[in-house]
């Protein structure tokens, strides 16, 4: 289970990542807003494969413990914990030479999604249902 | 009458002409100035300054700073804590926009000069005195300062509570020969 867990946690981080970027680059666009030296191509990638694998570890242990009651908590914890996670980017205090504080965490704010958004989409591909 | 005018004229313009040698040297504001803000709880800079300079170092007390900074250039890097700092519970920015300082009077002190003036903020003006330095480059020269005040002495923020009262100014401000 752990396998295959563990696969569907690094490519639905992978695809957030790079979701991710592209939304960055999206957003710097429109509103003329350049995080990238606080949000690198490649923190973000690792940020969102980090919570890939984080969701793996937590999925493969709660279907352990809870059997069929285990998705369901963890589909919550997913969510709630992404939703918890949007306290960061408010409240975080960037260099002040980087203008437009106030534009970071519409960027960032979805990105914080995205590895649970990805994780649900490909879920049927890697783990069926029992 | 008409004799007198050129007599009187050259002896104007050549007065006024000697005076330009002895009056200080204006600086020219670089775009590398940095005015920044700290206490415990709260920190950030003004990222829009403006004024005139005049300073010579020789002759301090021939000097003059009259200078503006825009509130609503604020950052604290936080963007929710810049439309707090500006909302009228603190800067009240939209009422109050400026900070001006002018100077009454520059003089010797210590290593380096002292800035005696009338600092207006949040629509209160007080005498303040801002120690400096400053140093030639070969672009110009370079002021720098650091002094404190204390908020509730211009209506800044709610006595105590949580941000402390003393807040610390640092001012670096690189200058050019205008």
């Amino acid at each position: 289970m752990f396998k295959k867990s563990l696969a569907l946690g690094i490519v639905s981080g992978l695809l957030a990542g790079i979701a991710g970027i592209v939304y960055a680059h999206l957003y710097y666009t429109i509103n003329e807003a350049d995080f990238s030296k606080v949000a690198s191509t490649v923190s973000i990638i690792s940020a969102s494969l980090f919570g890939g694998v984080l969701a793996a570890v937590g999925y493969t242990l709660l279907d352990k413990w809870l059997k069929a009651r285990g998705e369901i908590v963890f589909n919550l914890v997913f969510t709630l914990i992404s939703f918890i996670s949007l306290l960061g980017p408010i409240a975080v205090r960037l260099p002040r030479n980087i203008d437009t504080p106030e534009l970071f965490p519409g960027m960032v704010i979805p990105m914080h999604f995205f590895p649970a958004l990805a994780w649900f989409t490909l879920k049927p591909l890697f783990i069926r249902n029992k | 009458m008409n004799k007198l005018f050129y007599p009187i004229a050259a002896v104007l313009i050549l007065a006024t002409s000697a005076f330009t040698f002895l009056a200080a040297p204006g600086w020219q504001i670089a775009d590398s100035y940095s005015i920044s803000f700290t206490n415990d709880e709260a920190s950030g800079i003004f990222k829009d300054f403006k004024g005139t300079l005049v300073f010579d170092e020789q002759n301090p007390g021939a000097g003059k700073f009259d200078v503006l900074i825009d509130v609503t250039s604020i950052n604290t890097g936080n963007g929710l804590q810049n439309k707090h700092a500006k909302s009228d519970e603190w800067f009240d920015a939209a009422k109050y926009p400026q900070i001006h300082f002018v100077s009454r009077s520059i003089i010797r002190a210590g290593n380096g000069y002292q800035a005696t003036g009338d600092l207006e903020m949040h629509g209160v003006k007080k005498p303040i005195s801002l120690p400096f330095t400053f140093k030639r480059t070969a672009q110009g020269g370079i002021f720098t300062g650091s002094f404190t005040i204390s908020r509730s002495d211009f209506g800044i923020g709610k006595p105590g509570g949580e941000v402390p009262e003393p807040v610390k100014l640092d001012i670096s401000v690189p200058v050019t020969k205008s």
